[in-house]
């Protein structure tokens, strides 16, 4: 893209978005709406909440990318982590499943996920693999796989009610007016993914494996000249974008407390919208996780409209992330993808 | 995977299926069922009888018909990943137009056949225009087509869905379905007297085959879009108009998935239900057409085995105790392994079975 093409997108996006601004301002008015009783402390509460499985599955994803490799199997990996986290938590716990069992089970999941990984990996970088099929595939095994595991051992397509994860309430802190039930009143994940995107941004712009990551997605042949082994760089993030998009089915099942298969399974398209959260994001973990949270915030707008008494049916409350997304990546486009996305490499010893 | 011989492809997309399945048998012996009888009842259910046959037969026409949709696309270095939707909104489109129409045609065969073919001229025209949209956004706004695509097959299937449950839903019924189509609506049974199939609709498919392969290879615009697809550059030298091929690339093909959608709505369900229970046959398109190496006359055995599969899955969940999602994960490891051809190379030259043209 040469430069005067991205000044004209450039002023498409600020345009677009002081247009997006007024209509939202007009729609309020002419509809009246109580704004107040639409954003509340509950509402920010629980779009955090939503937020948290596609701004892990989102800086999983863009490290990948940023080494060079599209993991677009992010999806797949997310119902791995969700059904596998539900299957461990019912085996261990006999039935009746506690805390510790649910932290036992997301542990052991994520693990596992690392383990389909990196056998994933081998297949992208050892021999190759054509990285948007193979992507694509993982989300098939995934479709079949998680509904597999549930009739295997519930008999269902969905599990039984299982265990949700307590929300911890920090003493003092959780009494400051609006902010305290926000922050400090909540469940622990949406600490965990705060703390993973603030290392995950230090780790990539403020370390030497995080140039190097960068390296090996831009130019990879310097990275090499250097004397790092761009395969190994590439490895790593491809295993921690795997076990990242486990980690976000894992916390989408524990703040669910159930495994549910049918249709596109519980994970219904959040690892796509992880790939769009990076990009909206200008592939920034800070940025993908605020990202997350816009379509997190329009996931749980549902239930703010019907509080209110805004009628619209739930089907089609329901499709506004997939719009949103839409909507984002039409006036974003193509963000700077790193250059040698896609592109096996080969090193020439 | 360009450079590969039509034998080598075949020869991949042998072991990849094989392969697939072969972890699928391992898959089923490892949670306690006889991987024997597995195998056993997926022959049976696929091909055992003329009622099996005629099953898998139905599948196989609207895998053929999906797989050359996906196919088209992928050869012109596009990612149609929205056929679902695209099946999704074309037979909708089917089932709307035949209803309003249907009033006003005499109930004979005569009006069945019009009010066939107008229906079908729906589904190319709504599967058409829905395919198009992705490819307006990725040409002019740059946006990604395979996020796009995804996007849009969620969007369908929930509004859709809403459709057949509240507006559109037939006048009485308890279930989330429209009315159903007259029955003058309806492809006649030859050979296989089964409600489901008729070889009327393979015929179609199997015509709709020969056509995209004509205009693939013989027209300038299959010239136009499969150049475009292997090799940019090339083609913008040559006065291609790269951004206005994506646009009628998307649209060609989603005009094939609404004819899948159109055969789907009258050879099969004769009304529209809630679209997230129907099968998804826009997703195995796309193992369908890589299994066919994205071309259109693979497209047919592709389908056929994809269609047996798919058969051998129904009778497997009715027959037997094993769950039908395995059927599944076997296609998605189809999908796999066809995706890392270099796999298969280095195993062929470890045991000398040839694949030394590298």
């Amino acid at each position: 893209m040469n430069v005067r093409e991205s000044a004209a997108r450039n002023r498409v996006r600020i345009g677009s978005a002081i247009a997006l601004i007024v209509l939202a301002v007009v729609v309020t008015i002419w509809a009246d709406l109580p704004l107040a009783d639409l954003f509340t402390v509950g509402f920010v509460s629980r779009s955090l909440q939503a937020a948290t499985p596609i701004a892990l599955a989102a800086i999983g994803g863009l490290y990948a990318e940023k080494s060079g490799v599209f993991n677009i199997g992010l999806e797949g990996f997310m119902i791995f982590g969700a059904v596998n986290t539900a299957a461990i938590m019912w085996l261990l716990s006999g039935g009746s499943p506690t805390q510790g069992d649910l932290w036992l089970a997301m542990l052991a999941s994520v693990l596992l996920t690392l383990l389909y990984t990196v056998l994933f990996a081998v297949l992208l970088i050892r021999y190759k693999a054509d990285q948007i099929v193979a992507g694509l595939a993982v989300w098939f095994i995934g479709l079949g796989f998680g509904p597999f595991m549930a009739v295997r051992l519930w008999g269902s397509r969905n599990s039984p009610g299982l265990e949700g994860i307590d929300t911890v309430t920090i003493p003092v802190l959780s009494e400051i007016p609006v902010l305290g039930s926000i922050l400090f009143d909540t469940s622990p994940l949406v600490w965990l993914t705060g703390i993973l995107a603030v290392a995950a941004w230090i780790v990539l712009y403020r370390t030497r494996y995080g140039y190097w990551l960068q390296a090996a997605g831009e130019n990879p042949e310097a990275l090499d000249t250097a004397g790092i082994n761009v395969t190994r760089v590439r490895y790593a993030a491809v295993i921690f974008s795997g076990a990242m998009a486990g980690l976000g089915g894992a916390v989408l099942l524990a703040h669910a407390g159930s495994f549910t298969g049918t249709g596109d399974t519980m994970v219904n398209g959040r690892g796509w919208i992880g790939i769009v959260a990076y990009l909206f994001g200008n592939y920034n973990p800070l940025g993908a996780a605020a990202a997350a949270l816009l379509f997190g915030g329009l996931d749980m707008l549902q239930i703010q409209f019907q509080t209110v008494g805004i009628e619209l049916p739930n089907r089609l409350v329901n499709l506004f992330p997939y719009l949103a997304v839409i909507i984002v990546l039409t006036i974003w486009g193509s963000t700077r993808v790193p250059s040698a996305v896609g592109e096996p490499y080969e090193s020439e010893e | 995977m360009l450079d590969a011989t039509v034998l080598q492809r075949f020869a991949i997309a042998m072991a990849a299926t094989a392969l697939a399945l072969l972890i699928g048998l391992v898959v089923v012996a490892a949670s306690g069922y006889d991987p024997v009888q597995f195998l056993r009842q997926l022959i049976e259910g696929s091909f055992g009888d003329g009622n099996a046959t005629a099953r898998t037969l139905k599948f196989t026409t609207l895998f053929v018909l999906t797989g050359v949709s996906v196919a088209i696309a992928f050869r012109a270095g596009v990612f149609n990943i929205g056929v679902q939707g695209q099946f999704v909104v074309g037979g909708f489109a089917t089932v709307l137009s035949i209803l309003w129409l249907a009033p006003f045609v005499p109930a004979g065969p005569i009006g069945g056949v019009a009010l066939m073919l107008v229906g079908t001229l729906a589904a190319v025209v709504a599967g058409g225009a829905y395919a198009a949209i992705p490819g307006v956004l990725k040409a002019y706004g740059g946006a990604n087509e395979i996020i796009t695509t995804i996007m849009l097959n969620f969007i369908a299937v929930g509004v859709v869905g809403w459709l057949v449950e509240g507006p559109l839903r037939g006048e009485g019924n308890r279930a989330p379905n429209t009315e159903r189509l007259p029955e003058s609506v309806s492809l006649p049974q030859i050979v296989y007297d089964n409600p489901d199939f008729s070889v009327i609709g393979l015929g179609v498919a199997l015509a709709v085959v020969a056509v995209v392969a004509v205009v693939l290879t013989r027209t300038g615009f299959g010239y136009d879009m499969v150049t475009s697809g292997h090799q940019e550059s090339a083609a913008t030298y040559s006065g291609v108009d790269a951004k206005r091929t994506i646009v009628a690339t998307m649209t060609f093909s989603g005009m094939i998935a609404g004819v899948a959608g159109a055969v789907f709505a009258i050879m099969i369900q004769g009304y529209y239900s809630d679209p997230s229970g129907i099968g998804t046959y826009g997703f195995d398109a796309i193992a369908v057409s890589l299994l066919a190496a994205n071309n259109p006359l693979g497209v047919i055995p592709a389908g056929l085995l994809f269609g047996g599969l798919e058969s051998a899955g129904s009778y497997i969940g009715i027959s037997s105790d094993v769950p039908v999602q395995l059927i599944d994960g076997i296609s998605g490891l189809v999908v796999l392994f066809v995706a890392v051809p270099e796999l298969f190379r280095m195993a062929a030259q470890r045991t000398s079975l040839g694949g030394d043209s590298r």
